[in-house]
């Protein structure tokens, strides 16, 4: 792949894949007048980063807009390596990069609402620590749902998952609440009836779908308000193969369209006049630069705190932090390199880690005076995983 | 297991093996359940607590103790999901779930809005029994279930969604450190209580088997009542088990057995052939104390045995008895006769072991009218279902 360089072209180009592998990069005219009209307005200001922050800041106020599909082009080459990185650990993976690639993209609100704009580094090592983690998580579903018989999927899910699924494959709001109340009938009647065996669920007898069914009724009375007497076994059983379907097809879905250029704008036949405008007082507010300024020195004293007291680790959980985030070794295979047990290995990587977090909570108490909560200690955890990605990625 | 060295996890995911005997332990201390549905609950609650509170005694609070006793949380887990832990001034609330996906976090009702039960944080526990592992992947305060969790009228739950959620467990360790006094938990109305009278007929009524979601067939406020009294909350518990789940001894020993003399596996076995060698065993004229003993048969990896119980010379003392039904056949060494309370805790001398091939192994107990034991034997018997005895 031939990463970009054109700060125009860093805001408007998509990759598109040729098979498993890199394609080449397709332009969304529509975000290349966008990206020129916004350079234009200053020209002093070329830098990705800068627009990255700009894009996130507008994004913020306007989640729907232009913005979004602008980070999106932004965060390609971020997501194709994480994607490329991850796979590798997967030793048995039936899943392509462009697959990886194409799931990782489709979560970027989450990227998007991690990232915290006035304490991390850059959007860039925070997605790209964001993806991985993504990635790895949905191989790792993947894994599990394919294990599962349909009966056994059916108890593998969370109920937001389950009524995603169903929005997605089309049903309305009424049949899904009802869906929802069978599924969840089924999973009060059918349970796995040994300790470990819960991925090999055969279909539930004939007595025990009657069983779900009265329960239905029942609790379509008190908890939906409402009564039901066409509905039988069969339906419910009919109802449930749908959940599965629906749920299947829902975690890996089969076209993604959020990578494409979107039709028409290629062509130019839609108007500028919709794009959005360039917000001109947010552009100055960041071009004046007090906010850029404090930004930077926060983040050199950050970068100079964690540097150190790195450093201040024992040898062999600096050597474990550097195998973890920048050879993006798996657990397993630190163990081998280090000559240990996984178990020993993750129970140290979190002791390290936990050293950090600390340490920097700390330090953010008493030289940025912030009152520390939950919350904020979450944001700084989310900074410490960004700043080590970026740290051992360069070093 | 093999499925969790190969499966790699987040940094900040809090990821506990669970070994094959705590799956197994947790699986027959479930067993004592009114339906199958309360028993799995119980038992991905009790896999939670055996493998998250020794991690957490050892890493990072020794003072972590379970917040309710075990009777009674064994009892709330018959009717909701969740399972209470008390550490260093707060209190947790671990839920499990078997979802997959962990996009969500999904709290009964009652852990955030009945005061005697409201916790500061509250753990997302994942539980993938067959990959064995259990994964802490995300925790939250009360006071954000209140202010940003969506509340489902339908099945009684607080939830957030995994973007909501704070996913480093770390941060709460650290928080009880370096902010021990931050807000956790928002104002909830006091229940007002019941009259005793309610109770009883509350019990009666959600204590049937086919009611299969108690908590929900009444309005909140008269069900957290009801519940927050462990007294009512063990009476809900015991009806929703079935009495007939307790095995009746005493009265059987009084009363006789019903039909054709063999319920619950227990045949009625005459003292004078099969007490032989228990010394102090009653000479069948005695009066006051049971003339016959109690017998079942087990099998133990492919050896038949017989489980007694022998009444004693003084009224109220009772001797358990293991040994083999084939002649010549001895009982091998490892094997353990163990008795337990009701609420399966230990007590001194509840326990035999065979150190090397021997005849029987033997418990003997006194026991006031009334108290329940429960039995279990090492290696488990095949089909062993826990059983309590009433005395």
């Amino acid at each position: 792949m031939l990463p970009r360089q054109d700060t125009v072209e860093i805001f408007s180009t998509f990759i598109q894949f040729d098979y498993d592998r890199f394609g080449r990069w397709a332009t969304d005219s529509r975000l290349r007048r966008s990206m020129r009209q916004s350079l234009r307005k200053i020209s002093g200001e070329n830098s990705a980063n800068f627009w990255s922050l700009y894009w996130h800041k507008i994004w913020q106020e306007q989640p729907q807009d232009l913005a979004r599909e602008h980070l999106i082009a932004y965060l390609q080459e971020v997501c194709f390596w994480s994607a490329t990185k991850t796979i590798n650990g997967f030793s048995s993976s039936q899943y392509t990069v462009s697959d990886c690639f194409q799931i990782a993209i489709a979560r970027i609100d989450k990227v998007l609402k991690g990232f915290d704009r006035d304490r991390g580094f850059n959007l860039k090592s925070y997605a790209s620590i964001t993806f991985g983690n993504l990635i790895r998580e949905l191989l790792r579903q993947k894994k599990e749902i394919d294990i599962c018989s349909d009966w056994s999927l059916l108890r593998k899910l969370s109920q937001k998952r389950m009524t995603e699924a169903l929005v997605n494959a089309g049903l309305d709001q009424e049949t899904v609440k009802q869906y929802i109340l069978a599924w969840n009938c089924l999973k009060t009647i059918y349970v796995p009836e040994k300790a470990n065996s819960t991925r090999k669920l055969a279909k539930p007898d004939r007595e025990t779908w009657q069983g779900i069914t009265n329960l239905y009724h029942q609790e379509c009375q008190t908890q939906l308000g409402q009564s039901t007497e066409t509905v039988n076994c069969e339906s419910l059983e009919r109802w449930m193969l749908i959940c599965v379907k629906a749920v299947r097809s829902y975690l890996f879905p089969t076209v993604s369209s959020i990578n494409q250029p979107k039709p028409g704008y290629e062509s130019g036949e839609i108007v500028d006049s919709i794009m959005g405008e360039v917000n001109d007082s947010l552009l100055t507010d960041m071009i004046a630069g007090e906010e850029a300024k404090h930004r930077s020195q926060q983040q050199q004293d950050i970068n100079q705190f964690l540097t150190a007291t790195i450093k201040q680790l024992k040898p062999e959980e600096q050597k474990l932090l550097e195998l973890y985030y920048s050879l993006g070794l798996k657990q397993a295979e630190i163990a081998e390199e280090l000559n240990t047990q996984q178990y020993t290995i993750s129970r140290k990587l979190a002791k390290a880690r936990k050293i950090l977090l600390k340490s920097l909570a700390q330090w953010s108490q008493s030289t940025m005076h912030i009152s520390l909560t939950s919350d904020i200690l979450e944001n700084i955890s989310a900074l410490l995983e960004e700043w080590l990605a970026g740290y051992y990625s360069s070093n | 297991m093999t499925t969790l060295n190969s499966t790699i996890f987040n940094p900040t995911d809090l990821v506990l093996e669970l070994e094959q005997a705590t799956i197994e332990q947790a699986w027959s201390q479930s067993s004592n359940s009114g339906s199958a549905a309360s028993r799995w609950q119980s038992y991905l609650n009790q896999l939670a607590l055996d493998v998250f509170l020794p991690w957490l005694q050892t890493e990072e609070d020794a003072t972590a103790t379970v917040g309710f006793s075990p009777t009674t949380q064994a009892d709330i887990w018959q009717v909701i999901n969740g399972t209470a832990i008390a550490i260093k001034d707060a209190k947790l609330v671990l839920i499990p779930s078997e979802a997959d996906d962990i996009s969500e976090l999904r709290i009964p009702q009652e852990w955030v809005d009945l005061p005697e039960w409201t916790a500061d944080y509250y753990l997302a526990v994942q539980v993938n029994v067959d990959a064995g592992y259990i994964r802490i992947w995300g925790y939250t305060t009360q006071q954000k279930l209140k202010n940003e969790g969506e509340f489902s009228y339908g099945d009684r739950t607080y939830s957030l969604t995994d973007e909501q959620l704070i996913t480093d467990i770390d941060a709460l360790w650290i928080a009880r450190e370096l902010c021990p006094d931050e807000v956790t938990q928002a104002a909830v109305a006091p229940i007002p209580e019941l009259a005793s009278a309610q109770a009883e007929s509350l019990i009666e009524r959600l204590g049937s088997q086919s009611q299969l979601l108690p908590r929900l067939a009444v309005p909140f406020p008269t069900w957290a009542a009801l519940i927050k009294n462990p007294q009512w909350c063990r009476q809900l518990a015991a009806n929703r088990r079935g009495s007939s789940l307790k095995t009746p001894v005493l009265q059987w020993f009084k009363q006789g057995m019903a039909s054709l003399n063999q319920e619950f596996g227990w045949r009625k076995i005459e003292m004078t052939l099969s007490a032989e060698g228990a010394k102090g065993v009653v000479a069948a004229s005695a009066t006051a104390v049971p003339t016959f003993g109690l017998a079942k048969k087990l099998a133990i990896a492919n050896q038949a045995y017989e489980l007694k119980i022998l009444p004693l010379e003084e009224v109220g003392s009772w001797r358990f008895e293991l040994c083999c039904i084939n002649p010549g056949c001895m009982i091998p060494p490892g094997f353990k006769l163990r008795l337990l309370t009701e609420d399966l805790q230990t007590f001194e001398g509840n326990e035999d072991v065979a150190r090397s091939a021997e005849e029987h192994l033997a418990i003997e107990v006194d026991l006031e009218p009334g108290e329940s034991l429960v039995w279990q034997i090492e290696p488990t018997p095949d089909h062993y279902q826990q059983e309590v005895l009433q005395f």
